[in-house]
């Protein structure tokens, strides 16, 4: 904060930095101050490393036991009535980037079990073996393709649940190193979550800084390319130094013998949801188009039947199973065991079940933190400190919306939050809201993908689980531990490392006087 | 503008105290005001002073005529002639 600043304090934005928040002082207090609305978080952070990393322990509902433990640690802190505390867990479980996120990812998980089942894996090591493409280019392939689904369909968590289904085990299978694969996976997600037009957090970055959606994808066009250049040379790199998995047995060269071309007829059902969301659809109405075409396909081509996709396993005594039973979709079990529900959709969505309460409880934790005023603590003391000048300011746009990011698992959630204050900091130096925008969602984009408790790492974490059920060869060791995975997300690394440059050399860098960003119209 | 001019705009080093030119109309927001009768703009670090920009102008953009600017100190003053805007967040 400069000196003229300090003796004028109508000027100081922090004076009106808690308008982004809803609320002007925190609503909770703690006993030990405003830090100890972090201990729910905090204490979830550190349980998530020790039983995921520390531990190799990847169990989703042991980390909702984490966030749940840590809620109700946090209550002790509270001064005064412990229902404010109770009420803010709603409000943040009822926020509606979170349930987007949720809406996004059991979509994803059906469209991508149906082309599982329907045969795309096989399909793609088919023309992976075809076209020559080996273990080590298979990684820079992936990203790149990652990237393109991505930049269509706009969400990233979506893109990392559909390639991890099915690159991931095509790309093991034909030896490339799995960590490197999964990385490439989240790489792709962070580009297109970061440029695409229908992205949820392009979006917002573009609403929160008044700017125009096509203006900002097309100034942020630069950054994106540099970083995924450097990324794409690296996954080149890398691919040719870490080598992959032994398979047990021959199971894979019978895989990749047996492999049919067949299945990428699924090229079209990706295609349509692809072209669905670039024409404006809603994500929901996009995927669905997806998974209704992939199921015409399977169905036509003979790769699933109708049980494939849903199926009853109804017990002896149910009382109209047997007149029924000609139904394609009902079957009589005699194991209560199989009694249940089965086929792809369910399958599909299933999978993220644990995970949307997992991440709803997060959410609820770092409304406690926003509420606790912890989130502005810190915000605080960045700014008096760190944003002197328009170098600075920028560093600090950087930084403070990495660190949100970095600790809220649902990054649009994390953008929202940041959004007020980004504008605030980038206003003051008559930043435009291109380069604001820009700032914002680059580290928003990255920082989603990067650490274990990261949405998009969770999301694609959680596909692979099923793996082991899906295929014979593929064993529980073959899953990578999150925590692995982390220096080897390229492109998140490289955008922000490309922010930081950017804002010390002022590449890129816009003044309202040089651009005003256009009216903020949604596509 | 065209599609091809917005994905080329700003591949360029942009430096931290840009020029202003002299009788030039520019919109800015207001950071601070002495609480009377003239506003502090930053843009960048060039400091411009905006004769007229009151308090209530403060973080609210503005259409400013440039009068003076010094190239050696970055400094800058204007005319204050409207509001043509509001902050992203105006609470």
């Amino acid at each position: 904060m400069s000196d003229a600043s300090d003796d004028s304090p109508e000027g100081d934005p922090t004076d009106s930095f808690a308008q982004g928040t809803g609320s002007d002082e925190p609503r909770i207090t703690f006993y030990g101050g405003r830090g100890m609305s972090a201990l729910p978080i905090a204490f979830f952070i550190v349980w998530a490393i020790a039983q995921t990393a520390l531990w190799r322990i990847s169990d989703t509902s042991g980390l909702v036991v984490g966030i749940l433990i840590g809620l109700i640690l946090g209550m002790f802190f509270v001064r005064g009535d412990w229902k404010t505390y109770a009420n803010t867990i709603f409000e943040g479980m009822t926020q509606p980037v979170a349930v987007t996120a949720i809406v996004a990812w059991i979509w994803a998980g059906m469209f991508a079990e149906v082309l599982q089942d329907g045969g795309f894996v096989d399909g793609l090591v088919w023309l992976a073996d075809v076209g020559g493409i080996g273990a080590a280019l298979f990684p820079a392939l992936t990203f790149v393709l990652a990237a393109l689904f991505t930049t269509g369909i706009g969400t990233g968590y979506g893109a990392a649940i559909a390639f991890v289904t099915l690159f991931f085990p095509a790309g093991i299978l034909l030896g490339a190193n799995p960590i490197l694969l999964f990385g490439a996976i989240l790489s792709g997600a962070i580009f297109g979550d970061n440029l695409a037009p229908v992205s949820d957090t392009t979006i917002v970055s573009a609403v929160t800084q008044d700017s125009d959606i096509g203006g900002v994808v097309a100034s942020r066009f630069k950054y994106v390319i540099i970083a995924a250049v450097v990324a794409f040379v690296g996954y080149l790199v890398a691919g040719q130094f870490m080598g992959g998995l032994e398979i047990a047995g021959d199971a894979q060269e019978i895989f990749v013998a047996e492999s049919e071309p067949i299945g990428l007829v699924h090229l079209v059902s990706m295609g349509v949801v692809i072209g669905a969301a670039v024409a404006g659809r809603h994500i929901v109405e996009a995927i669905s188009w997806g998974i209704v075409v992939a199921i015409a396909f399977s169905l036509a081509l003979g790769l699933m039947n109708v049980g494939d996709i849903v199926s009853f396993n109804a017990p002896e005594d149910a009382p109209v199973a047997e007149p029924l039973e000609f139904l394609p979709v009902l079957t009589i079990v005699e194991d209560a065991d199989a009694v249940g529900v089965g086929g792809s959709l369910i399958e599909g969505a299933a999978g993220f079940f644990e995970l949307a309460i997992l991440v709803l409880l997060i959410i609820a934790a770092a409304q406690i933190m926003i509420r606790g005023g912890a989130f502005q603590a810190i915000l605080d003391w960045s700014i008096e400190n760190l944003a002197t000048n328009v170098r600075n300011a920028e560093l600090t746009m950087v930084g403070s919306s990495a660190l949100i990011n970095a600790v809220i698992t649902i990054n649009t959630a994390a953008e929202v939050a940041i959004g007020p204050y980004i504008s605030k900091i980038g206003e003051r130096f008559n930043l435009n809201g291109y380069r604001r925008a820009n700032i914002l969602d680059a580290q928003t984009a990255a920082l989603g993908y990067i650490f274990p408790w990261s949405g998009g790492v969770l999301a694609g974490y959680t596909a692979m689980q099923d793996l082991p059920g899906e295929y014979d060869w593929f064993e529980p060791g073959m899953l990578v531990t999150p925590i692995d995975v982390v220096p080897f997300v390229f492109q998140g690394w490289l955008l922000v490392a490309v922010f930081v440059v950017a804002a010390i050399t002022g590449f890129g860098r816009e003044y309202l006087i040089d651009r005003e960003s256009e009216e903020v119209a949604r596509l | 503008m065209s599609l091809l001019t917005k994905y080329l705009k700003g591949w360029r080093f942009r430096s931290t105290t840009p020029s202003l030119e002299t009788g030039d109309e520019i919109n800015v927001f207001v950071a601070e005001t002495n609480g009377t009768d003239e506003g502090l703009a930053y843009i960048g670090d060039t400091e411009l002073r905006i004769e007229g920009a009151g308090p209530d102008t403060v973080e609210k953009r503005v259409r400013v005529r440039v009068t003076a600017f010094d190239e050696t100190d970055a400094t800058a003053r204007g005319e204050f002639l409207e509001v043509v805007g509001e902050s992203s967040y105006t609470g």
